[in-house]
């Protein structure tokens, strides 16, 4: 419960913290020209996945965030306001997830909401943003429908997205596939909306590609399986050359280990993960990590050669003492579009905010990247790569990178249906 | 074809081992141990610990369940219960770990034109096993006696002199053990996370209900049943996979209410 009353221990803290750091920073002395005189913390809600098999990867989310929280109030928070967050766990369940964004707003005060890993939940917190009128602004949840249909074709305006949606899963990784000599595909993929819709683009998309493709069979995993077995030996019995897959966390890295146990890498040419990089998979799997996977993510902690990019690197691994994950960078992002979006609009109302959202250039860590008017989603280009065992990093990595142009690869209003 | 099944079989084993656990204690003590996913990804967790000291899979194999049953003994005395989640989530850290597959077991042998894992064999024959041993403690030991006594009448075998709180330990640290060696089982071949326990133990439930509580006759078809079902409900019919092990367990329970080899309350 946050204390209404006087000065709480927190708050002594962070204006302590403000003060220590304005000394030091003249950037927070320029900041805080900006005054909105708001006289309160601007709260953000965050939720991610934090428990279950998949909670390891929401924490890096909420690393992410914190280390933001910390820079934006270090150099004078948001418009002289310094930023308080709250964290909530989603579950990946539509209920928990709305009924977290409604505590936010209504119970708890928030001015904005970050996060969400799901894209059910994402979509279906969406569909109360209206109604709650704040800015959302997901970090994970990759379903095109969130862009595609409920801001560009319904308008619902609060939304935004900060990571790069199921183009990079579905689209990019054709453009992989498209080059590699395998004809005959299958996959072993997430059986909710995420797993569906991907594998839907990646056929599609491959298939224009490349018109001799072959899709010989599909297994679909429901959330929270332990055990990737049947699904392997399934597919296995299709005799397909190339496996492509959307699992991701700890069930990405139980799949990869039962798919060595079982020799998938000896009998097929290529092997897929959309989310395969992610850090909670790299530093899960470690050297079991088979060379040569495909791998992607929504940014990888590698790319581009940048000083923004070293610089978070090198905060966040200060901060943490790990090396960032994606949902890390999209949660950090997010927090300093808000910042960035708050001071051009010089408020905090959602519908200033929206519009200063619209179009806004960031230099975020990933890359230089546009919000797009139409359909609210950031426009930055993520690499694929090949696992690889580099002495250098105390976990696998990504080599023979391969990076797109967004114009081949993200779908543009007004977005013509997926054919197949 | 019939090679899933024996993937699905090679699946079952841990729900067994599982379910065995889960059985043997509501038999004796007429508790859901609800704790009984938590002692799974112990065994997970300790089995991992052992393995880092001792570099040895087998030392973990055999450490970790031990762990498990002491922790399971404390357990039994009410401490640390429901907390060992975030417990574990504390000590370890919320990272996914995943210690290689010991090198003698990670080879496959091959049946027509599939390719079966060596670990896989493994663990049915380990499965195997445990069923042959729990069949001869329960049926051809002094403690055996003991037990089923106990399940078939509790007053009556506390009437003829059984110490029902020294028994309920015992039953309750080998139930530990069980969960912790599905747990060690699974270390090297799926993710060990804070929370893996909560889905082993909602299908343990279910192959407990659906065998019959605190049969282990039962434990052990209904575990097989679930991962035929599963390996099988993939191959023919994916969209209703999740549930038909749901759909046999109702089926089950409208025909036999007490389970397949449960006891009707009288």
């Amino acid at each position: 419960m946050a204390p209404r009353r006087g000065t709480t221990r927190r708050r002594f803290l962070q204006t302590s913290a403000l003060a220590v750091a304005g000394l030091g920073l003249p950037r927070a002395v320029a900041a805080a020209a900006l005054d909105l005189k708001l006289k309160k913390p601007i709260k953000i809600g965050c939720q991610s996945i934090l428990s279950g098999p998949l909670g390891g990867y929401g924490e890096f989310m909420r690393k992410g965030a914190a280390l933001a929280m910390d820079e934006i109030n270090a150099q004078g928070g948001i418009g002289g306001s310094p930023i308080e967050l709250n964290f909530r766990d989603e579950e990946l369940k539509v209920d928990v997830g709305v009924k977290n964004a409604r505590y936010f707003v209504e119970d708890w005060g928030a001015d904005f909401l970050i996060g969400i890993d799901s894209s059910a939940v994402a979509l279906a917190v969406g569909e109360i943003m209206p109604s709650l009128n704040r800015v959302l602004i997901v970090t994970h949840g990759a379903t095109e429908k969130f862009n595609e249909d409920l801001v560009f074709k319904r308008h619902v305006r609060q939304c935004f997205r900060v990571c790069v949606p199921v183009y990079q899963d579905g689209i990019a990784s054709a453009l992989v596939a498209k080059d590699l000599p395998v004809k005959r595909w299958a996959t072993i993929s997430p059986d909710y909306e995420y797993g569906h819709t991907s594998w839907k683009m990646f056929r599609a998309y491959l298939k224009r590609f490349k018109p001799d493709v072959e899709f010989v069979g599909e297994s679909f995993a429901k959330f929270g399986t332990v055990d990737f077995s049947s699904h392997i030996s399934k597919v296995m019995g299709l005799n397909p050359e190339g496996i492509f897959s959307t699992e991701w966390g700890g069930e990405a890295v139980t799949m990869v280990k039962q798919a060595k146990l079982f020799k998938v890498f000896e009998q097929t040419k290529a092997f897929m993960i959309g989310m395969g990089s992610a850090m909670d998979v790299l530093q899960g799997l470690g050297a079991d990590y088979p060379d040569g996977v495909w791998a992607s993510g929504r940014y990888y902690f590698g790319y581009p050669d940048s000083p923004e990019n070293k610089r978070f690197n090198d905060a966040f691994k200060k901060r943490w003492n790990t090396y960032p994950s994606y949902p890390s960078e999209t949660a950090y992002t997010a927090l300093f579009a808000l910042k960035k979006a708050v001071e051009k609009a010089r408020s905090i109302e959602t519908e200033k905010v929206i519009a200063a959202l619209e179009g806004l250039e960031l230099d975020r860590p990933a890359g230089k990247c546009v919000i797009r008017k139409e359909d609210h989603q950031a426009v930055y280009a993520v690499p694929w790569g090949q696992i690889k065992h580099d002495a250098k990093f105390p976990m696998p990595t990504l080599a023979n990178l391969k990076v797109f142009p967004t114009d081949e690869y993200y779908r543009k209003p007004p977005f013509a249906p997926v054919e197949g | 074809m019939l090679f899933q099944g024996l993937v699905g079989l090679s699946e079952a084993m841990y729900l067994w081992l599982v379910a065995a656990g889960l059985s043997l204690i509501f038999g004796v003590m007429r508790v859901l141990n609800f704790a009984h996913g938590s002692l799974y990804m112990l065994g997970a967790y300790f089995a991992w610990v052992a393995f880092r000291i001792s570099g040895s899979f087998w030392v973990a194999l055999v450490v970790g369940p031990l762990l498990v049953a002491a922790a399971g003994w404390v357990l039994e005395f009410g401490f640390l219960r429901l907390i060992l989640d975030d417990a574990v989530k504390l000590a370890f850290g919320p990272v996914y770990q995943s210690p290689p597959t010991p090198a003698a077991l990670s080879g496959a042998v091959r049946i027509g034109r599939s390719i079966l894992p060596t670990y896989h064999l493994f663990i049915l024959a380990v499965g195997g096993l445990v069923g042959l041993g729990l069949w001869f403690l329960l049926e051809k030991t002094s403690f055996g006696l003991i037990v089923r006594a106990t399940a078939a009448d509790r007053e009556m075998a506390r009437a003829l002199g059984v110490r029902s709180s020294r028994l309920f330990t015992g039953v309750f640290v080998l139930g530990a053990w069980l969960a912790g060696l599905g747990g060690a089982l699974s270390m090297p071949v799926r993710a060990i996370s804070p929370g893996m326990g909560e889905f082993i133990i909602i299908e343990a439930f279910v192959v407990v209900v659906l065998g019959g509580l605190g049969s282990l006759r039962g434990a052990f078809l209904g575990a097989v049943l679930i991962g035929l079902l599963h390996a099988y409900g993939l191959l023919f019919m994916p969209v209703f996979e999740l549930a038909l092990a749901y759909m046999a367990m109702a089926a089950v329970l409208i025909v036999r209410p007490w389970g397949l080899f449960g006891v009707r309350e009288a």
